[in-house]
């Protein structure tokens, strides 16, 4: 399944939500929590952090990962929280709106 | 580091980093190394892709076309280097000659001076009609100073051509007598030894430069004994390398080397001498508060004399910086609004070129509308390379500034202040990008509004054609109409400027100044009474005549006295007239070239009131009568013996005033005189004079010698700057004009090959070809020149200050630059006119 356009940064915002993360962290949470049904060439997520780091949403810094390796570390700002919440309930009004359509049946019994 | 920099800044450390993890991740899943890594650079994708994606998210949009656009503009410029070449030679003759005059303005009206506070210096007035200058009586300035509240230092100076002699011999050198608080207006230190205290008598101060050239930079010569006009003094000290003396100078057209010696105006000075005073005011006080303070003060110094009628105030005061200024300014305007002008020009033959290159660009331009480029965009890519040819014509402009600049400092007069110190510094370069830019946008609007109303449909159709259509050929005919309008104005302005030199330089037969040798003496009154200054002026009258060669030699003191009674011509009694007097030796009249209109020359052996009047003087003395043997009163009665013509010896600029001259002998006034010394050839005269003078007294030199050839031509130095600059100016415009004229017909031509082949093959004959052809160019240069007339009309009167002898509005200079200009618009279009009746009817329908 390919991932929609914009839903990357929905992700990755999700993803730090917790903490910050480095970027192969950040890729491998995406794959593990969407079960691998979402394909998408690992690089694709560069492009996509600096488009944040860019909004303001997150931001990079130098930090020294579990094994003792110098990393990159994304960390979600408080307007990327505010974005991510935002993102959130109209995802999942879209979310409900197309199921709704989908399969109106089993929404509306009636 | 910005954000962008800070954010892509290890983003390939990042990204390896992120390859080794995953390759390590598939080796704990049990892969081989090799396939871990190659499966781990599958999974992310091209790397050098995602690289690039990265940074493209950082790019800002605007940034990155203007520079496309750049690059492109730069391509299209070099694929035509003939019209790059003209166009950017154009530029740079237009804003080359605007910086280079920006230049002299910005150092000559916009720095302020060089001395403390300058925006406090002000110059105490008091205007002299008689001298048509400021002049204050030093016994005034005494008052003013001791009892004026407004200023928090007062100065006076006085200028004076002193002689310093030292065990090497002796020097004439431009000084000034200073008083007051001088040092300290001018925030004056010594290089070396002291400055002296004001009243503090026979203290030399010197310029460095007088220093280095006189003295060899002798420290020791210091505190040395001298002899100034022959009288004891010592070298208190040296100014600093930096220190100019930037006050008004008067003399500058007589004497115009620089101020360089100072001394102290003492007491005795003050009693009968004038001078010109300068004033730092208060912090906070207005120069209206200090003017009436100054009034008051004047009042009481002067109670108004019930005998006399009441003079009007001539008292005044401006800031110091518009004073020195003042003659400068109307000609550096005059200048600046003609380099306007042809800047203006050469925006329009730009202009003019691109709209021919946007006509056979405008498939291009039509392939990248059809393809989706916006209006916008392409009108921004035009005006990008408008703006580069614009830039790149600004930077040449600055190499022919730097180098029009060097010239003009060298041939500048010395009475426009501060000439030589003009640079091309920041606000000079701040003003270049400015007008490059200006410019640009001017020429680049054309082609821009051409392109705004081209039809797509009709451009793509039309084939590969370049020159099909008469695109903005109508807007390119107005242009070079109004370009032959500035060409008018600046033709106009020049030929005025010209007529009025050549006017000035006009001289009468037998005047030959470039055979006269004119020196200045001082003879010292400590040492020459009134007898000995006689018997010196015989004795070098009768030294110089023997010298081999000289055909006349003679002396002359000249005099202004205000006051003289009224003369038999005067309709009122109680008129008084302003003299200007010269007891002249009769071999100085010869030797200056005098000619004798009626009676007899002045001899050696006139003892009574006998005088020599010029023909100004008759005809304001006596009218039309005949003068010779009437008695005029000057101002004690003298009878006329002879007129001699009118000449202007001691200025070009100027008429020659009413003149008396007196029998050299009556005088014993010879603080400062002049010697004429007229010889077949001059080239070795000096030597010979300086002997003979050295034989006399080697404690009197005489000094600002010079021809009068050039002693006159440095008078009208201001003049020729100005008519250099200005017929530059409009030269430059003169060619601008033809080749935009030629360029306009041209192109009219090539674009209608097809349609005069066919005339030419219905049978329209060659000359109704040219014909038809010249009167198109015709029709717009006659439109130009006479909007230009009318434009040259208003704005020459500006010029009206500039002039001697020319009225303002003089009708044989208008029709000579119209036509100049007409015969030039004829020529340009003749020759593209030849080649368009030249055209082979089977060749240029073939063209189709």
């Amino acid at each position: 399944m390919e991932l929609l356009q914009g839903t990357l940064d929905l992700l990755i915002l999700r993803t730090l939500a917790p903490g910050p993360a480095h970027g192969h962290a950040i890729a491998k949470a995406i794959e593990r929590q969407s079960e691998d049904v979402l394909q998408v060439e690992q690089g694709s997520l560069y492009p996509a952090l600096h488009r944040l780091i860019r909004r303001g949403w997150i931001t990079a810094e130098e930090g020294v990962s579990e094994n003792n390796r110098r990393a990159k570390f994304y960390r979600l700002t408080g307007k990327g929280r505010k974005q991510l919440h935002l993102e959130t309930t109209r995802w999942e009004k879209l979310a409900r709106a197309i199921a709704r359509i989908l399969k109106p049946a089993e929404e509306n019994p009636s | 580091m910005n954000r962008r920099q800070r954010a892509l800044a290890g983003l390939e450390e990042d990204i390896r980093e992120h390859l080794g993890r995953e390759t390590r991740d598939n080796i704990e899943r049990g892969m081989p190394p090799a396939e871990a890594r190659a499966a781990a650079v599958r999974k992310f994708g091209n790397v050098a892709m995602v690289e690039e994606e990265t940074r493209a998210v950082w790019r800002r949009p605007w940034v990155d076309q203007l520079l496309q656009d750049l690059g492109f503009a730069f391509r299209v410029l070099r694929r035509a280097p003939a019209f790059t070449a003209v166009a950017i030679l154009t530029l740079a003759v237009g804003i080359g000659l605007n910086t280079a005059v920006f230049s002299v303005v910005n150092s000559v009206l916009l720095r302020p001076l060089d001395y403390p506070h300058p925006e406090r210096l002000v110059w105490l007035g008091d205007y002299n009609p008689h001298v048509h200058r400021d002049m204050v009586m030093l016994s005034d300035f005494a008052e003013w100073r001791t009892r004026a509240r407004s200023y928090s230092a007062m100065a006076a100076f006085s200028y004076q051509q002193i002689a310093v002699a030292n065990s090497r011999g002796a020097f004439p050198v431009g000084a000034v007598l200073i008083g007051g608080d001088f040092w300290t207006l001018t925030g004056a230190f010594p290089a070396l030894g002291r400055l002296f205290a004001p009243d503090e008598p026979r203290s030399l101060v010197l310029s460095w430069d007088v220093f280095q050239r006189q003295f060899g930079a002798d420290p020791h010569a210091i505190g040395g004994a001298v002899t100034v006009d022959g009288r004891a003094a010592t070298i208190g000290g040296v100014l600093a390398k930096g220190y100019r003396f930037q006050f008004p100078r008067w003399w500058t057209a007589q004497h115009p080397e620089p101020v360089e010696a100072y001394l102290s105006l003492v007491q005795s000075d003050m009693r009968n001498r004038g001078g010109q005073v300068a004033a730092s005011l208060k912090p906070g006080v207005s120069i209206q508060q200090a003017l009436a303070e100054l009034n008051s003060i004047q009042q009481h110094l002067h109670p108004p004399n019930p005998a006399r009628p009441a003079s009007p105030s001539r008292l005044h005061i401006d800031p110091l910086l518009d004073q020195l200024t003042s003659g400068a300014r109307r000609a550096l305007a005059v200048l600046l609004a003609a380099g306007t002008l042809l800047l203006l020009m050469a925006a329009v033959n730009i202009a003019s070129l691109l709209l021919a290159r946007t006509s056979a660009r405008r498939r291009e331009l039509a392939i990248r509308l059809a393809v989706g480029a916006g209006r916008f965009r392409a009108l921004r890519q035009l005006l990008v390379e408008s703006l580069t040819l614009a830039l790149l014509g600004g930077a040449a402009g600055l190499l022919l500034a730097r180098w029009a600049l060097a010239l003009l400092v060298r041939l500048g007069p010395a009475s426009i202040p501060r000439l030589d110190e003009a640079s091309i510094d920041l606000r000079v370069l701040a003003f270049t990008i400015c007008i490059s830019i200006a410019a640009g946008i001017l020429f680049g609007v054309a082609p821009g509004m051409a392109l705004w109303r081209t039809d797509l449909h009709d451009a793509l159709k039309e084939g590969a054609r370049a020159t099909g259509g008469v695109f903005g050929l109508r807007i390119r005919r107005l242009l070079v109409a109004g370009e032959m309008a500035l060409a008018v104005v600046l033709l106009t302005g020049a030929g005025l400027l010209l007529a009025s030199f050549l006017r000035m330089n006009a001289r009468p037969a037998g005047f030959a100044p470039e055979k006269v040798l004119i020196m200045n003496i001082r003879l010292p009154a400590a040492r020459y009474n009134a007898a000995a200054q006689q018997a010196y002026g015989k004795e070098l009258i009768r030294r110089l005549e023997s010298i081999p060669g000289v055909e006349a030699a003679g002396i002359s003191t000249q005099w202004l006295y205000s006051g003289a009674p009224a003369f038999p011509n005067d309709s009122s009694p109680t008129a008084t007239h302003l003299l200007h007097g010269n007891a002249a030796s009769p071999g100085y009249l010869r030797a200056m070239g005098m000619q004798l209109r009626k009676g007899r020359w002045l001899t050696d052996s006139d003892g009574g009131h006998v005088i020599l009047i010029n023909e100004s003087m008759a005809r304001e003395a006596v009218g039309a009568i005949d003068p010779i043997g009437r008695s005029l009163s000057v101002p004690q009665p003298a009878v006329v013996v002879g007129v001699v013509a009118d000449l202007r010896y001691t200025r070009l600029d100027a008429d020659a005033p009413p003149e008396v001259f007196f029998p050299f002998q009556q005088t014993s006034m010879m603080f400062m005189s002049d010697v004429a010394v007229r010889a077949g050839n001059v080239s070795g005269l000096p030597a010979a004079v300086h002997r003979e003078f050295a034989a006399i007294d080697p404690a009197v030199p005489p000094y600002g010698m010079k021809t009068l050839d050039r002693a006159l031509a440095d008078t009208i130095a201001p003049q020729r700057f100005n008519l250099f600059l200005l017929g530059t100016f409009a030269a430059s415009a003169f060619v601008l004009a033809l080749v935009g004229i030629y360029g306009v017909i041209a192109y009219a031509v090539a674009a209608r090959t097809r349609e005069i082949g066919v005339r030419v093959a219905l049978g329209a004959q060659r000359s109704t070809v040219v014909g038809m052809v010249v009167r198109e160019g015709m029709a717009i240069a006659i439109a130009g020149i006479v909007a230009g007339m009318a434009a040259a009309l208003a704005l020459t009167r500006l010029m009206a200050s500039l002039l001697y002898g020319v009225n303002t509005t003089d009708p044989r200079i208008f029709a000579g630059a119209s036509v100049t200009l007409a015969v030039t618009a004829l020529l340009a279009s003749w020759w593209p006119a030849r080649k368009a009746a030249g055209i082979d009817p089977m060749i240029a329908l073939r063209d189709e």
